[in-house]
């Protein structure tokens, strides 16, 4: 796997826990809801990493009947899934302003 | 929700989708359900969502490429790579159901083929006795073979999904691949010799324990589904 792929899949899956934390979603309305914030992933990638987050135990997913529609498996975070997020941001925000810095030119001070 | 609620929701809601969205999906619903050693449930479960999705995004005008990309078969393995594998009672349940319904309908034809040659034609020198030891060293053969004969058929399955092999072709190569199967199975009934003590059972007694097998494995199947 190259590293760019490497890092958006992670990228990726801290915004999935994002979105869930805020709210109950299903699959479709993630989607929507990621491309929203303007982020450019294909539809269907995001359920092989909700089955992975699912796997880890992160986000938990609760099936609901429906007659007329399709049935909708709502997910939504658990503990784990809270400590996972809050480590995300962290992480990302070491990575965010560093870059931030370094491709807008600024000279570093010496 | 239960397996056999998504079974039957998947089926009257697949009916919605445009011919070129429902062939895309159908391939992808099989190979990932050939997948055997996954979790049903949720195996089924990602199954409803991956439909839901595309009958919302078919409504918007989008098509299952635009959804799941060009190559369904890498998108299919991507979805099984990340499906939990089936906890050990499951397998277990699936193992012995297997095993039953095909020592129940194995048995059944036996006492069938005993009946014919008591009542209607005789068959040469057959009786209804039987020497305890072969038919314990013949069942014993046979279930391996059985797994593996099916094994291999499943394996063709998946290789043959997304290939667009002709309907007649592939009845052929499945059509061998059964009377192979049958050819070893009798070859393993010729070649086990007669040991142990002999005794004699009637045909109508063989077929009622074939179908009392079969019932077991029907029983299995409902604890499973049930789950």
């Amino acid at each position: 796997m190259t590293i760019r792929s490497q890092l958006l899949k992670g990228i990726l899956e801290g915004c999935i826990l994002a979105v869930v934390s805020r709210q109950k979603v299903y699959g479709y309305e993630l989607s929507m809801k990621l491309q929203g914030y303007g982020l450019e992933v294909s539809e269907g990638s995001i359920y092989p990493i909700l089955l992975r987050l699912q796997k880890e135990r992160l986000i938990y997913g609760k099936m609901e009947k429906s007659n007329s529609g399709p049935n909708r498996k709502y997910y939504y975070l658990t503990q784990l899934g809270e400590e996972a997020l809050s480590n995300f941001k962290k992480q990302w925000e070491g990575i965010k302003i560093p870059v931030d810095l370094l491709l807008n030119g600024e000279e570093q001070s010496q | 929700m239960k397996v056999e609620e998504l079974l039957t929701h998947n089926n009257k809601l697949r009916v919605k989708l445009t011919e070129e969205n429902r062939k895309y999906y159908e391939d992808m619903l099989v190979y990932i359900r050939l997948s055997y050693d996954k979790s049903e449930k949720e195996t089924e479960e990602i199954l409803s969502e991956l439909l839901g999705h595309l009958i919302e995004a078919q409504q918007e005008g989008r098509t299952a490429e635009d959804v799941f990309g060009k190559d369904p078969k890498k998108y299919a393995d991507n979805i099984i790579g990340e499906l939990p594998k089936m906890v050990s009672k499951e397998r277990l349940l699936l193992g012995s159901m297997s095993l039953l319904y095909f020592l129940g309908v194995s048995v059944f034809f036996i006492g069938i083929v005993r009946m014919i040659n008591q009542y209607v034609i005789p068959i040469d020198q057959m009786t209804n006795e039987y020497y305890i030891l072969s038919v314990v060293v013949k069942t014993l053969t046979s279930i391996p073979i059985a797994f593996l004969l099916i094994f291999g058929a499943l394996q063709y399955l998946r290789w043959a999904c997304f290939k667009n092999i002709s309907r007649v072709k592939d009845f052929f190569i499945l059509w061998g691949w059964e009377m192979l199967s049958i050819g070893i199975f009798v070859l393993v009934y010729y070649l086990v010799p007669d040991i142990g003590p002999v005794i004699e059972v009637s045909g109508w007694f063989v077929a009622l324990l074939g179908i009392f097998l079969y019932l077991a494995g029907s029983f299995v199947k409902r604890i499973s589904t049930n789950n």
